[in-house]
């Protein structure tokens, strides 16, 4: 029987952007709305995905119910983001705070008895969780719901500190990848300069997103999409023009890292089990 | 039997596990409806616990008849109105084998009730790890015709419908809790159901986000020739009132012949062909 086979061409990644827009603030609203929180609190970087998340809420209800939380520290303190972050909370008018989260930092470093300055991936993830510490608190003080700028190409490659950055209530842009992700924001009016800078979570200095990764965006989102659709790697390497084995190489780490997005695992010992067994709506509202 | 009648496509969103705000809803909807004259009134697939229970399904499922429809049963009476919603019902033989219900109920009390044939396990669904599937169609003569009961997935396979009409189904009604990526299918199935089998179809979705899950809502009235006779709102809660004129079945059953044309010894081929796939 002849296959016929999915064409991975960039098209296949587009989608009605103002029923994205639409579908995502009524997510948003709808959650806060029956959790009934005050608002929502973006950690808010200056990069692509918090700034559309920010104001992806900012539009859903409001930006005097949205807090943009900058969370800077001197390693990776780059003026430019605090300025693309201010230029967000702006133009969206939300509401934003500022913590230099350096002291905290400096005395996790200091009161670790193994730390080791020279693990910057340890270190850095350090700084992704303190950062969730600062967010949770300000969520439980001021009744907000936590907004996680995840996307999709990141979480599928485990590209995020587990209980750290991806820490929150809810994810509004999951589901879309990085490159969906930079259209979207195009559509939101998000500015120019944050959408086509280079991404980076900001763990050590000179961190890139794509240089840790080794690919570009457009050829990872499209891989990642063919291995969503069930594609082979032989297939999508072939219809991509590039090597099975970098195909593989990602699909082994969208696979490794499912102990990233799926947490709560236990040894099966009783009748229901949590993390596994146990399957309740995450909410009766 | 009444020729014309009007029919009320009740879209509502739920609260989830909370029965007797969605029965407060459903009461009112129905109220509401009487007033504009409805003589049937139609609520969402699952309406009266929401979509997304998952294990809490075995706490609020509950017999046929039994206490929920007892309390739709007496609306029904003071309305003087048909009542068609769907429910989690809990086998009499068993304590925990349960079906995705759709009941109807009317002024004289309860008429039948259609249990889910097919049920989705895929993507976002698990239909069958709650529920059983139903093995009969359902068609019940009533004062308002006959009426045909399915339920969402069960439009994606024609012989569900196409059993109903040809029991006699002038009237298919499908619940529906359908989330919102699914929209281009329903829009399209609701027609072609209809037209194929020369009957009215009312569609009836949910509205509402459960668990991050988007129901579009878009109930229809699709008549005999395919033509969407009424629609309701994309996305939130509606009640649409609108009209069936049975007289409109049979120029198009002469115009569009399907079911004289129906050719039996292709469903034997059907059955082997299914079994072999």
């Amino acid at each position: 029987m002849k296959v016929y086979r999915l064409e991975l061409t960039p098209s296949v990644l587009n989608l009605d952007w103002q029923e994205v827009e639409t579908k995502i603030k009524r997510f948003i609203k709808d959650y806060v709305e029956k959790s009934e929180a005050k608002g929502i609190i973006v950690s808010l970087s200056g990069g692509l995905d918090s700034s559309t998340v920010a104001a992806l809420s900012a539009l859903a209800i409001g930006g005097s119910k949205v807090l943009g939380l900058m969370l800077p520290e001197k390693e990776t303190f780059n003026a430019k983001d605090i300025e693309h972050a201010k230029n967000v909370a702006k133009k969206f008018r939300l509401k934003s705070q500022m913590c230099d989260i350096t002291p905290t930092l400096e005395a996790f470093y200091k009161t670790i008895p193994i730390f080791d300055p020279t693990e910057k991936v340890c270190k850095g993830n350090v700084k992704a969780r303190a950062r969730i510490v600062y967010v949770y608190y300000y969520a439980n003080k001021l009744n907000l719901i936590v907004c996680g700028s995840s996307d999709k190409s990141e979480t599928m490659m485990g590209y995020f500190t587990k209980w750290g950055d991806v820490a929150a209530d809810i994810y509004p842009i999951m589901d879309l990848y990085k490159t969906q992700v930079r259209k979207l924001a195009q559509h939101i009016g998000i500015p120019k300069e944050i959408e086509t800078k280079p991404s980076t979570p900001a763990l050590w200095p000179g961190q890139l997103a794509e240089s840790e990764l080794g690919i570009k965006y457009e050829q990872l989102d499209l891989i990642l999409y063919g291995l969503e659709h069930f594609m082979k790697p032989q297939e999508i390497a072939e219809q991509l023009s590039i090597e099975k084995q970098l195909v593989t190489k990602i699909k082994n780490r969208w696979l490794s890292a499912e102990h990233k997005r799926r947490m709560l695992l236990t040894s099966k010992l009783e009748y229901r089990t949590i993390g596994t067994d146990f399957r309740l709506p995450r909410s009766n509202y | 039997m009444e020729e014309k009648i009007k029919i009320a496509l009740a879209q509502t969103s739920c609260k989830r596990e909370n029965k007797a705000e969605n029965l407060a809803k459903m009461e009112k909807a129905t109220t509401k409806a009487k007033k504009q004259n409805a003589d049937l009134v139609i609520f969402p697939e699952l309406s009266l616990t929401g979509y997304v229970v998952r294990d809490q399904i075995y706490e609020l499922a509950e017999t046929i008849p039994g206490q929920s429809t007892k309390i739709i049963e007496n609306l029904a009476k003071k309305t003087k109105t048909h009542i068609v919603f769907g429910m989690p019902e809990l086998s009499e033989k068993t304590q925990s084998t349960i079906y995705n219900t759709a009941v109807l109920v009317g002024p004289e009390g309860f008429i039948g009730k259609y249990r889910k044939m097919y049920l989705p396990t895929h993507s976002v669904f698990e239909e069958k790890r709650y529920f059983r599937p139903g093995y009969q169609t359902a068609v019940f003569d009533t004062k308002l015709g006959k009426i045909g009961l399915i339920i969402c997935y069960d439009i994606f396979f024609p012989e569900v419908s196409r059993l109903t009409r040809l029991k006699g189904a002038q009237l298919i009604v499908c619940i529906s809790a359908s989330p919102a990526v699914r929209r281009a299918f329903f829009e399209t199935l609701t027609v072609a159901r209809a037209i194929e089998n020369t009957a009215f179809l009312a569609y009836v979705n949910l509205v509402g986000i459960e668990d991050g899950l988007q129901f579009w809502g878009g109930s229809r009235l699709v008549g005999p020739n395919g033509k969407v006779l009424a629609q309701a709102k994309l996305d939130e809660e509606d009640l649409v009132i609108c009209d069936i004129d049975y007289a409109d079945i049979r120029p198009v059953e002469t115009f569009v012949p399907t079911l004289r044309d129906l050719r039996p010894e292709l469903f034997d081929k059907l059955k082997s062909q299914a079994e072999n796939l």
